[in-house]
C-alpha cells in the first residue's frame, strides 16, 4: 500500500498545493445557494476537499480512457467520458458548451500573440515571447494541433 | 453581465456570452473560477498520468465547479429539512450517504482510490475517516 510512495516522483508537493483556494469554493457555493444562506467552516472545508478528491477520481477515470485509446495524453474527450463513467452525465451538455468558448478563447489569445510577435519582431527580437508568460501559464508556444503540455512524472 | 443567480442549476447552459467579444473579452463567463494551475497540479499527482492537455485541465477544472454547485445545491436540502439556514457538514454527510454519485466520497472507495494513486500527500488532505463522522 503506502510504501509505494517511492514511485512517487512528486513527494516535493506540499499538501496545501492539493487543495483549491477557499475563497473560490466559497464562492462557487454561494453562488449555487439562494440568497441569505450560509455555509458553516466545516461545511466548506469538506466541500473543498470533495472538490480535489474528485478532480483525482475524475484524473484517474480519465486516464483509463487515455490507456484504453492507446494514447500518451490525457485529452478532453477523457475526461468527458469520465464524467458519464462516474454517472455525471449532466456535466456533459455544459462542459462540452463551456469547452466550445474557451476553444474560441485560446484561439483569440494565440491569434493575437501572433500578431503582437510580427510586430515585435520588425523592432526587436525575442522580448515579445517572455512578456506574457507569467499570465497563462497553460499557453503552449507551438503551432501543433492539440495543445498537449507535459506533466512531468 | 448576466448575473449567475438566475442559472436554474448544473443542466443549464453558461450565461450567454456578450457579442462581439472575439479575442479581446477575455473575461470568463462565469462568476467563480477554479485556477487550472491548482487543478494541474491534482492531476499531476497521479503518478499514471503522463501528459495532460490544457483543455483536459480546462474541462477537469470546470466539471468541479460543477460538482461543486451539485453537491452543495444536494446538501442543502437537508438544512432545508432540519429548517436552517446554515448549510452544515452533517448536511454534506447525508447528502453523500444518500446520493450514489456522491458514493465516491465514502470511506473505503476512498481507501481505494488513494492507494491506487500511491500518493501518501494525497491521503493527508482527504482525511478520509471525517466523512463517517465522529
Amino acid at each position: 500500500g503506502f510504501t509505494q510512495v517511492s514511485r512517487c516522483s512528486k513527494m516535493a508537493e506540499r499538501p496545501e498545493d492539493l487543495n483549491l483556494p477557499n475563497a473560490v469554493i466559497t464562492r462557487i457555493i454561494k453562488e449555487a445557494l439562494p440568497d441569505g444562506v450560509n455555509i458553516s467552516k466545516e461545511a466548506r472545508s469538506a466541500i473543498s476537499r470533495a472538490a480535489s478528491v474528485f478532480v483525482l477520481y475524475a484524473t484517474s477515470c480519465a486516464n483509463n480512457f487515455a490507456v484504453k485509446g492507446k494514447r500518451k495524453t490525457l485529452n478532453a474527450g477523457d475526461v468527458l467520458s469520465a464524467m458519464e463513467e462516474m454517472e455525471f452525465q449532466r456535466f456533459i451538455a455544459p462542459l462540452k458548451e463551456s469547452l466550445e468558448v474557451y476553444r474560441r478563447e485560446q484561439k483569440g489569445k494565440k491569434e493575437a500573440r501572433k500578431d503582437k510577435d510580427k510586430k515585435a519582431d520588425s523592432e526587436e527580437q525575442d522580448k515579445s515571447r517572455e512578456e506574457e508568460n507569467d499570465d497563462d501559464d497553460e499557453r503552449m508556444e507551438e503551432e501543433e494541433q492539440n495543445d498537449d503540455e507535459e506533466v512531468d512524472n | 453581465m448576466a448575473a449567475a443567480a438566475a442559472e436554474p442549476g448544473v443542466g443549464a447552459a453558461p450565461p450567454a456570452e456578450e457579442p462581439g467579444s472575439g479575442s479581446l473579452c477575455a473575461a470568463p463567463l462565469r462568476l467563480a473560477r477554479l485556477p487550472l494551475a491548482r487543478v494541474k497540479a491534482l492531476v499531476k499527482a497521479d503518478p499514471d498520468v503522463s501528459l495532460a492537455s490544457q483543455e483536459a485541465v480546462f474541462v477537469l477544472a470546470r466539471a468541479t465547479e460543477l460538482f461543486v454547485e451539485t453537491i452543495a445545491k444536494d446538501a442543502y436540502v437537508y438544512a432545508q429539512q432540519g429548517k436552517r439556514k446554515t448549510l452544515q457538514r452533517k448536511d454534506l454527510d447525508n447528502a453523500i450517504e444518500a446520493i450514489d454519485e456522491f458514493a465516491f466520497l465514502e470511506g473505503e472507495f476512498l481507501v481505494g482510490l488513494i492507494l491506487s494513486i500511491h500518493c501518501l500527500h494525497i491521503h493527508r488532505i482527504i482525511e478520509y475517516q471525517g466523512w463517517k463522522g465522529p
